[in-house]
């Protein structure tokens, strides 16, 4: 019985999750007045009249730019950890401060590296 | 004195560090100067290959245990650096005034790097880490002619391929965790197991992820068409370097680890060993494309390496298991020297056919005939590596397999060295076709000449290829040396 009870918390959680979006549907079904005229099947874009066609070739040049940052985001995350611990002293390896600095130095000069290479790559040009 | 400290503990990490320095240097000069990039690659590569077989002997770990540097390592790197300077010396011709030079020589030697990385680890998430870092940047380089669409079909297949095999290899590795509570290697060679579902299905997920980069039968699909549509240099550094990495990790991981389960993968071993080596002779048989034909030759020669871990999990007999895992060892390096030499030797003649401009595929068997009198030092190569992967006396490919099936002799499976010893003699036919086609056959094309840097790369790896099989002698003795570590 004791892990029902570890697991109840859960259940209710999962329940209730499952609950909450099945139940909205439900009630918006039975108060929303609903009426059908043409409009209402023109693709919705912020209110405007849809121009021309969705179906274009359109630029995905910003994915180098996703790409750059979501590497110094990653690099960010691992600073935390990082600037907790390093001068934790429950840590008794000897020299580990000095380890640790040197680590993310040099962590952080090949995503320096990196940095330079896209830059002069052009990968933070915008080209039209 | 903190300084001298560092050096003194993490002086083992050299050759990787210079390594890597030289990576980045490349990357960044290539943004500029491309010419000098191949030789700047190639004397990282001889630097790292000095320091490494300097501190051969080496007895240390690093990281709170996570990296072990022993001959068994240094071993593996020694193969790895060798395969990449071949590697490196035919790109200088193929790769010339490339645009993308820089990124080339980057991706060999990171890749490179990461091969030398999973030599070193001691621990499931080191391993893992390392093993990401030595296949993703391969699976760039597998796509790197990226005009040609057979370059990139085979990157894009190797990458689908390759991540879904790592992340079989990693759940099979938190399953490892889940039940030990620990990820160093030491320790887990330590320890016994209960059997039990979990453990079956963390060994089979293992067997599973490792089974891809070491291209064994069930998981050998992505292999033949890699092979074949990568840049030729680097199928060379795929099936002579990157396939060791699995080898490595599988005789750091299963060998070395989870040596308490050997009853358990006994079995499992025997059968991929068996299929592995018939299937991939078998299909080579019909192959056109000699990169194919070398694929699945390769595949074949899988098989036979991994005849190594079926004798080590069938017998406790120290001096077998030393044999057969000091054959497996002596078995990787004349195989980097074999198939590296021969895929160099058929990007030699594709290459032949790019500069003269003749518009064929690039590895027909057709255009191998006559060979002998348009490039005859190619011919003379491919046919000595041919005879060599066969396994013919005088060259590296008898020594390595007499090791192994004697193993297998010894450790009580005599039925597992006969079927290898009637595969090597099948595999005898389609390698002894491309010799016919290319001294009995009339030329098809008029080449004009060799390209040098070519030549120098078969030829080094001629010489390696006929020195381990004419002088094996303190060769055997360092691999069965270096095999100790599996006692």
């Amino acid at each position: 019985m004791a892990l029902m009870d570890n697991y109840l918390p859960l259940l209710v959680f999962f329940a209730f999750g499952i609950l909450v979006p099945v139940g909205t549907i439900i009630f918006i079904r039975l108060i929303a007045p609903r009426g059908e005229y043409p409009r209402k099947h023109i693709p919705y874009e912020c209110g405007w009249l849809p121009i021309g066609t969705a179906k274009i070739r359109f630029n995905v040049e910003y994915y180098t730019y996703a790409i750059v940052f979501l590497i110094f985001d990653v690099e960010a995350l691992f600073l935390y950890p990082w600037a907790v611990s390093y001068k934790n002293p429950l840590i008794t390896v000897p020299n580990f401060t000095l380890i640790a600095c040197i680590e993310m130095f040099l962590f952080i000069v090949i995503l320096l590296i990196g940095y330079v290479y896209a830059w002069k790559k052009g990968a933070l040009e915008w080209i039209r | 004195m903190n300084i001298e400290w560092i050096l003194s503990n993490y002086g083992v990490l050299l050759p990787e560090a210079v390594l890597t320095l030289f990576a980045f240097a490349i990357i960044l000069i290539g943004l500029k100067y491309r010419s000098i990039l191949g030789y700047l690659a190639f004397v990282g590569g001889v630097v790292s290959l000095g320091l490494v077989i300097m501190n051969f002997s080496v007895n240390a770990t690093l990281l709170y245990n996570s990296l072990v540097f022993d001959p068994l390592s240094q071993f593996f790197k020694v193969v790895f650096l060798l395969v990449t300077l071949l590697t490196i010396i035919a790109s200088l011709r193929y790769y010339h005034g490339n645009a993308h030079q820089g990124e080339y020589y980057f991706l060999l030697l990171i890749a490179t790097v990461g091969m030398m990385f999973v030599a070193s680890a001691n621990d499931l998430v080191s391993l893992f880490v390392a093993f990401e870092l030595g296949s993703i940047a391969t699976y760039v380089l597998a796509a790197f002619d990226k005009e040609n669409p057979r370059s990139i079909e085979a990157g894009f297949k190797y990458f689908m391929i390759g991540a879904l095999s790592s992340a079989i290899l990693l759940l099979g590795m938190s399953l490892i965790y889940g039940i030990t509570g620990t990820t160093n290697f030491t320790a887990l060679s330590q320890m016994s197991f209960e059997m039990s579902g979990y453990t079956l299905a963390a060994l089979v997920l293992i067997i599973a992820g490792l089974g891809f980069k070491m291209a064994l039968v069930p998981f050998h699909m992505w292999a033949p068409d890699t092979y074949q549509g990568a840049p030729t240099v680097v199928s060379a550094m795929l099936a002579a370097g990157s396939k060791k990495m699995g080898f490595v990790a599988a005789f750091k991981l299963i060998v070395l680890a989870l040596i308490a389960l050997r009853t358990e993968w006994y079995m499992v071993f025997a059968v991929i060993a068996v299929i592995t080596m018939t299937y991939g002779n078998l299909v080579a048989l019909t192959q056109r494309s000699l990169k194919r034909m070398l694929a699945y030759s390769s595949i074949a020669q899988a098989g036979y390496i991994a005849m190594a871990l079926v004798v080590v999990s069938y017998t406790h007999v120290d001096s077998v298991v030393n044999l057969a895992m000091g054959g497996a060892l002596f078995y990787i390096l004349s195989h980097a020297f074999m198939k590296g030499g021969a895929f160099l030797a058929v990007g030699t003649v594709g290459y032949m056919l790019l500069r003269d401009k003749i518009k064929v595929d690039e590895d027909d068997i057709d255009n191998f005939s006559g060979l002998s009198k348009t490039a005859p030092i190619t011919a003379f190569s491919l046919t000595v590596f041919l005879f060599a992967l066969a396994g013919i006396p005088l060259t590296a490919g008898f020594v390595s397999k007499l090791l192994i099936f004697s193993a297998a002799i010894y450790g009580g499976l005599a039925w597992l060295a006969v079927i290898a010893i009637l595969n090597s003699a099948l595999s005898l036919f389609y390698y002894a076709r491309v010799v016919k086609v290319m001294y009995w056959d009339k030329p098809k094309f008029d080449l004009k000449g060799e390209p040098t840097a070519y030549v120098v790369a078969v030829l080094l790896a001629l010489l390696g290829t006929v020195l381990l099989g004419v002088y094996p002698g303190p060769f055997v003795d360092v691999a069965m040396k270096v095999a100790e570590v599996f006692l």
